[in-house]
């Protein structure tokens, strides 16, 4: 029983992970159609704001989540209107969308080498092995507060996307972005803000997972493939299905350790992610735009 | 009905490629190339069959793969286990045992050929990686994280020359074919429009498993030869994500969807990263993600759009232009 | 054919540009060219880095003093370095570069031990000596090459000397019999050694000991929540781990935070580094085991190796050498040795005098020798440290190199 409480919170703790390193993710490619492949790129880049605002000004992570996700936010804007902007729509963007922002990718990482060298790095903060005792299992609290973010955040968005006339244009351009420019949306600053908000929170994932784990510039890689399958898992675009599929892919992989060795475990939510795919291409939830 | 194409192969283009591969295979001995030279040559010759191979599945029938590093592994470590066994199984046999092995392996891939755009490339991705951590886990067959090394032979790496050489001639010449074949319309008809092409009467399940097939077959045998050349071969590497990335690279360097293009790409690719490499580098990265983006924001054809439009400049205007579309 | 033209064009333009590719102006016959490359991008950038400050360190040394004598006739040295981006492949293609391009005279090692067995195909394809200090999996030393020589001890022997000093824990009774193990290994070439080394140890040991956990991990995992649960679950007295240093950042963090603690703990050769401590705070690396290749330490002696932490303080702004800088250090000193015993520049020539080696060296142990039956890999023990609740890592084992005393049960559990 014990071992059970033990796996299960591991589970939800992991699924807050991949729920808040997914959900940046999970927009862009909801609103623009644009699978952001520089998300490795810019969650590395959330760490190294982190660590740099941590030793230089001695700003605790958490406190700094503000400025990393506005300068995250406005890298955002800067990449969607000097490159994102210029790439053809419709069926011939999306190949060229992933290159592009894989470039994107790789001269992010460069200018990583050049500034911190490859050295691993990592915040070291009073409560970095703080743990509290919950049904007799210890639970880090930097883990904890990482998951309350990964709740919060697509409440957040709900609100953002329903109640404001901002998000009531993003659900919109979203659903039909021709029929928008008819109406008078300006479907450019919309692209420009969503494109923002996405990569404002793959900063954001990467200041969070500087607190928990070591990084060097090549940071982002295994985050960007397993935000692909939760995002996958919940249906491209969905928020809601994104928490959800973080949850799924977390408890599978924690709990396959019972019956395979650890190692594979991994593997396992990639054979998910193409199951799904090839089974229910709308991912396990149905494809809802931004429900 | 359409008029009817002219010629599948003009007999001019056909003698001057035969000229072509004459005047490379007699290269090295003629030039005296130094083995530096030689090895890296032969490299390019594997990679232009590689992005060939997979310029089939990505640029014919539009299906961006993410994941051929499956295949290519999978080939490296069949000829490898092959070209290991006592007594050792002659290595151009162990390459093709290969290559059917990873076309066997892509048969097995039919059901995602059903998906389109972002996702069958997302799809692909998940296949490459659940391979590579399924085969750094299977230690019989890969060895393991510690991967497989074969016996030395300095005669064998090099006369690989002229056997990438021979494997890249036969995929150029399929990939010319294919792509001025009524089978190419077909494929550029899936491309255009998966559902239109199905109304027209095009198959187009199996033409996808077709190309896939053969795609992932030829990047098996070139991860054969690529298995030999490099003597020393690791799962993490062969199946990396790392190694998928360079298929799809070099044909959009080059130019996705053309023959000259992955041509191109491939001895681009391997060239221009050496060059980088050696002399920048800590900009060899940064330099790359440039004219990634470079390319794609203004030459879609890449660097075979490039070239053409130069030629332009210089007169031999509309007929290349003409040719971009095809070559 | 338009396209066929101009693939020729290509083809043609493209190998004139390799051939053409300048090489380093040198004054010939008394400069001695030695390449290498090293990952300094990549996966293994941090410890790139690292070897690099060794490399370079021997070679200012010997050109300061006027070069080496070969042959009665002064020579310089000079390193030509390049990025091998942790990539197989790319190092490959670059030592065949730097032998067939580049034209150096002989080469040192790149690190990790995956780059070092696909890197060293080509010193053996060209018969270029190939010494290096980064390449510890016996595996690459089983191939028998004649050009590789490893100044390296193997990792396996890591896990063994790691169990030697359990095993005297064990006898004075600080430890209870039989002991079980939670065995954790990163999936390399590496972590397969430090497996071996322990499990083989366990094995031989006639009960003593018992594998209750034994599982493989992915290099810079990420959540390790479920590993340790089994860990936990399975309620073992020695937790042997064998990381990378993002890996045991992450993990310990996890392992502290899971309110674990084990007798023994020890995370391979990692532990010590000043980078470990930092991240993960002073308290929570008390009493964690370390084996290393080398130690700043066995400077408490005089000797080579207060020699070299000095020379090091003094160009690196007084930093501390650690392991990696040294082997990257002595791999250099050991070809500059064979070289001048050599008497000329000659690859058969350095070779047999690397054969013939028997020298002192950084590493504990006795001399320096590549003896044949390992494939010419050195076999000098290994070092193990403790951290102290006061800063400082003693080498606890072996005891004559020893400069503090162990704690054979971790006090950090008894809280």
């Amino acid at each position: 029983m014990a071992r059970f409480i033990d796996l299960t919170v591991s589970a939800v703790l992991l699924a807050g992970l991949y729920a808040i390193m997914a959900y940046g993710l999970g927009l862009i490619y909801g609103v623009l159609r644009v699978v952001n492949l520089a998300h490795g790129g810019v969650i590395m880049a959330g760490a190294y704001m982190g660590w740099v605002l941590h030793w230089g000004l001695g700003l605790d992570p958490y406190l700094s989540m503000p400025i990393v996700a506005g300068a995250c936010f406005v890298l955002g804007v800067f990449m969607y209107r000097v490159l994102v902007r210029h790439l053809p729509r419709g069926a011939a963007g999306g190949p060229a969308s992933l290159l592009l922002l894989f470039g994107v990718w790789l001269v992010l990482r460069n200018i990583a080498y050049l500034l911190f060298t490859g050295n691993d790095q990592a915040i070291r903060t009073e409560y970095s092995t703080r743990a509290v005792v919950i049904l007799g299992s210890y639970v880090s609290v930097n883990r904890l507060a990482v998951l309350g973010i990964a709740i919060v955040v697509p409440a957040l968005l709900h609100l953002l996307l329903k109640r404001t006339y901002l998000g009531k244009a993003i659900r919109a351009v979203a659903q039909n972005a021709d029929s928008c420019t008819l109406v008078g949306i300006d479907v450019g600053r919309i692209y420009t803000v969503t494109f923002g908000i996405g990569t404002a929170l793959a900063g954001l994932a990467g200041l969070l997972s500087a607190t928990l784990f070591a990084f060097n510039p090549g940071f982002g890689s295994s985050e960007l493939l397993k935000s692909f399958v939760v995002v996958v898992l919940g249906g491209l675009g969905s928020v809601f299905g994104t928490g959800l599929a973080a949850l799924i892919l977390a408890v599978v992989e924690v709990f396959a350790i019972l019956v395979m060795p650890s190692y594979l475990t991994a593997a396992v939510g990639f054979v998910m992610l193409v199951l799904v795919l090839v089974v229910r291409p709308g991912g396990l939830f149905g494809q809802r735009v931004l429900g | 009905m359409t008029p009817r194409p002219p010629a599948l192969v003009p007999w001019k283009a056909a003698v001057a490629f035969a000229v072509l591969i004459a005047a490379l295979a007699v290269m090295p001995p003629l030039f005296r190339l130094s083995p530096y030279t030689h090895n890296l040559l032969t490299l390019a010759l594997l990679m232009i069959s590689g992005a060939l191979a997979w310029n089939w599945m990505g640029g014919y029938v539009g299906q961006v793969s993410f994941g051929h590093s499956a295949m290519f592994g999978l080939g490296g470590f069949v000829s490898a286990r092959l070209m290991l066994m006592e007594p050792p199984g002659p290595a151009p046999l162990a390459w093709l045992v290969g290559g059917i092995a990873a076309g066997v392996f892509a048969l097995g891939a039919h059901p995602m050929l059903r998906l389109r755009g972002p996702y069958f490339s997302i799809a692909t991705i998940g296949l490459g990686e659940a391979a590579r951590l399924l085969f750094t886990y299977w230690e019989g067959f890969t060895g393991g994280a510690s991967g497989l090394s074969l016996p030395i032979e300095i005669e064998m790496k090099y006369r690989l020359y002229w056997w990438a050489l021979g494997l890249a001639a036969i995929v150029v010449a399929i990939s010319y074919v294919m792509r001025r074949s009524t089978f190419g319309l077909q494929l550029l008809a899936i491309k255009s429009d998966v559902d239109a092409a199905g109304d027209v009467g095009v198959n187009a399940t199996l033409y996808q498993d077709l190309v896939f097939v053969l795609s992932g077959a030829v990047v098996g045998v070139t991860g054969g030869l690529y298995a030999s050349y490099f003597s020393f071969i690791e799962p993490n590497d062969m199946f990396g994500f790392e190694r998928s990335i360079s298929f799809v690279l070099m044909s959009v360097i080059g130019g996705v969807g053309t023959v000259f293009g992955p041509i191109l790409g491939a001895v681009v690719f391997v060239l221009l990263r050496q060059y980088l490499l050696a002399s920048y580098p800590h900009l060899y990265l940064g330099l790359y993600g440039l004219l990634l983006i470079f390319i794609i924001l203004f030459e879609p054809l890449g660097l075979s759009g490039l070239a053409f439009r130069v030629m332009r400049r210089f007169g031999r205007g509309r007929r290349a232009a003409a040719k971009a579309s095809i070559a | 054919m338009t396209s066929c033209r101009t693939f020729l064009a290509i083809a043609l333009a493209g190998s004139s540009a390799i051939a053409l590719t300048p090489t380093q102006a040198h004054s010939a016959e008394q400069t001695i060219k030695i390449g290498a490359t090293l990952p300094l991008t990549g996966a293994e950038a941090r410890v790139g880095g690292n070897f690099k400050e060794g490399y370079e360190l021997a070679f200012e040394q010997v050109n300061k003093a006027g070069g080496l004598d070969v042959g009665g006739k002064k020579m310089q040295v000079a390193l030509t370095l390049l990025d091998d981006t942790s990539n197989q492949a790319t190092a490959v293609s670059l030592a065949d570069r730097l032998v067939n391009s580049d034209k150096v005279d002989l080469l040192l090692g790149t690190y990790a031990s995956h780059l070092v067995e696909a890197q060293s195909t080509v010193a053996e394809q060209n018969r270029v000596p190939y010494v290096n200090g980064g390449g510890g999996a016996t595996k690459i030393y089983k191939r028998h090459f004649k050009y590789l020589f490893g100044l390296i001890s193997p990792v396996e022997l890591l896990g063994t000397t790691l169990m030697q000093w359990i095993d005297e824990q064990q006898k004075a009774g600080q430890l209870p019999k039989p002991a079980k193990i939670a065995l954790l290994w990163e999936n390399t070439a590496h972590g397969k050694d430090f497996r071996k080394g322990v499990s083989d140890f366990a094995q031989k040991s006639g009960g003593g000991y018992q594998i209750a956990v034994d599982e493989s991990f992915e290099l810079n995992g990420k959540d390790f929540g479920a590993l340790l649960g089994k860990v936990k679950a399975a309620n073992v007295d020695l937790f042997l781990v064998d990381a990378h240093l993002p890996d045991y950042i992450t993990m310990h963090r996890q392992y502290v935070a899971a309110g674990l603690c084990h007798k023994i703990v020890s995370y391979g050769a990692r532990g010590s580094e000043a980078d470990a401590i930092k991240a993960l705070g002073q308290d929570n690396v008390n009493y964690v085991l370390s084996g290393v290749w080398w130690s700043p330490q066995l400077a408490a002696k005089p000797g080579l190796s207060r020699d070299f932490v000095n020379a090091f303080k003094a160009r690196y702004g007084g930093r501390d050498p650690e392991w990696f800088q040294a082997l990257a250090y002595q791999s250099a000193r050991t070809l500059f040795d064979a070289i001048q015993k050599a008497g000329k520049v000659d690859r058969e020539a350095v070779r047999s005098a690397l054969m013939a080696m028997n020298e002192p060296s950084l590493l504990p142990g006795p001399n320096v020798q590549f003896k044949e039956q390992f494939g010419q890999q050195v076999q000098n023990p290994f070092v193990i440290q403790q951290n102290l609740p006061d800063g400082t890592s003693p080498i606890i084992f072996p005891k004559e190199v020893a400069t503090g005393q162990g704690k054979g049960a971790n006090p950090r559990c008894a809280k």
